[in-house]
């Protein structure tokens, strides 16, 4: 089963994904802050990555600078959901960033379309 | 490291990125940060009509008007003026470039933060009466290191800890680099000495050979090393890199791939350097395409 990891720090955002996710035939863990997301992104070797930007502490661009420096993590697909304005502008290699609120069916469209291509 | 910093604005949709930078390295720095407004150009010469810059109507400025537009403002901003205690709202009439650098002059502005210039709206009243953008103007002739964010790409993303600064080896590089250090030192960020060799001149049929190239990034490693290396106290984490072609897009393309929160020029170093000056052609196009901000300095 397909692992995707989960990073926002509001715990609704992080249970909603869980859900969609776990619905649609996907396993999901989830971290809060950059800090847990690192080992928790080292520990269970996510096969895709959604990444707030605006977090307390470090931001989700961050995040994304230590995931590139690690040379088993670096091409992890990492799709950006965020409410930040201009948000497609900050990290120019994720696979997508969607705006909150977001489309359940767009989210899910790119999940599947990165996790299982061609199907 | 910064006391008080000066935010240019026209309180529209153009300087919403820049607000965000400047808000938050108010707030990172415990800055002061002073919101400045040009609220119009006057329709000529002395008149007391002036173009109002918002409305884009002829009105006639009186103290009732100001205080208006200063209202005006502190409402564009409501939302991060609630978390930031320290602020000042001045608006002024005139030519924006020149009342900036009155404004940073009046309170002596250690930073002045610019939006994306306002020509790229077709009815600028600002662009109506001058050629050339502000920012351009501006970071020409300040005193103080001018930071601009031109693209929603370049606003602030968490935080200042990667900067690249970008060397041509002028004196005018070495005080860019004296503040690159100081800034790098007092954030703990990592620091990237960049050098673009420029063959530009290959583009118009001069032959360079690859040995030519690779010696010439090899000297320019050396110069690296021998000239700044001996300044980084206290900075651990720093690395040197020179990559050949056209400087401006390599300092672009470096920065993006070493996911640099900031870059750090400084003008190519002219004896005088005055507001009506032209502008390095490199650090402009810098400005203009770099994806994080760039702060740029002239002295």
């Amino acid at each position: 089963m397909k692992k995707i990891l989960i990073i926002d720090d509001d715990p609704e955002i992080r249970d909603y994904l869980s859900t969609l996710f776990e619905d649609n035939g996907y396993q999901a863990v989830t971290a809060a802050d950059v800090p847990g997301a690192l080992q928790t992104a080292k520990d269970e070797r996510p096969d895709l990555i959604t990444l707030d930007l605006d977090m307390p502490g470090e931001w989700g661009p961050r995040f994304y600078r230590h995931l590139s420096q690690d040379k088993e993590l670096k091409n992890t697909p990492v799709i950006v959901i965020s409410g930040l304005s201009g948000n497609k502008y900050a990290i120019a290699k994720a696979v997508a960033s969607l705006t909150k609120p977001f489309d359940r069916e767009e989210l899910m469209s790119i999940v599947n379309e990165t996790l299982n291509p061609g199907k | 490291m910064f006391q008080r910093i000066l935010f240019a604005t026209s309180a529209t949709e153009a300087c919403d990125h820049a607000a965000r930078v400047a808000f938050n390295i108010a707030a990172m720095n415990r800055s002061s940060l002073h919101i400045f407004h040009v609220l119009g150009v006057p329709t000529r010469g002395y008149s007391q009509d002036v173009m109002d810059v918002k409305t884009k109507e002829k009105v006639e400025v009186d103290a009732e008007y100001v205080s208006w537009v200063k209202e005006e403002v502190r409402t564009y901003y409501e939302e991060q003026l609630k978390d930031k205690a320290d602020t000042e709202i001045e608006v002024a009439v005139g030519f924006p470039h020149r009342e900036i650098l009155r404004q940073a002059r009046a309170i002596n502005a250690d930073l002045i933060v610019l939006g994306r210039s306002t020509g790229q709206e077709a009815d600028s009243v600002y662009k109506k009466s001058m050629a050339g953008s502000t920012v351009q103007r501006v970071a020409r002739a300040a005193r103080c290191p001018v930071l601009t964010v031109s693209r929603p790409a370049a606003s602030f993303w968490g935080g200042l800890s990667n900067i690249v600064f970008g060397t041509d080896f002028s004196g005018a590089s070495d005080k860019a680099f004296a503040f690159a250090v100081e800034l790098a030192r007092s954030l703990g960020c990592e620091l990237h000495i960049f050098h673009a060799l420029d063959v530009s001149a290959m583009l118009v049929g001069k032959a360079i050979t690859q040995d030519e190239i690779e010696q010439g990034r090899r000297e320019a490693l050396r110069r690296i090393r021998g000239k700044y290396i001996s300044g980084m106290e206290g900075i651990k984490n720093y690395t040197m890199e020179v990559w050949e072609g056209i400087p401006f897009i390599e300092i672009v393309k470096y920065a993006r791939e070493n996911y640099a929160d900031l870059i750090v020029l400084a003008h190519h170093s002219r004896p005088e350097e005055t507001e009506m000056s032209t502008i390095g052609s490199n650090v402009e196009q810098v400005i203009v395409r770099a994806g994080c901000p760039v702060i740029s300095m002239n002295r």
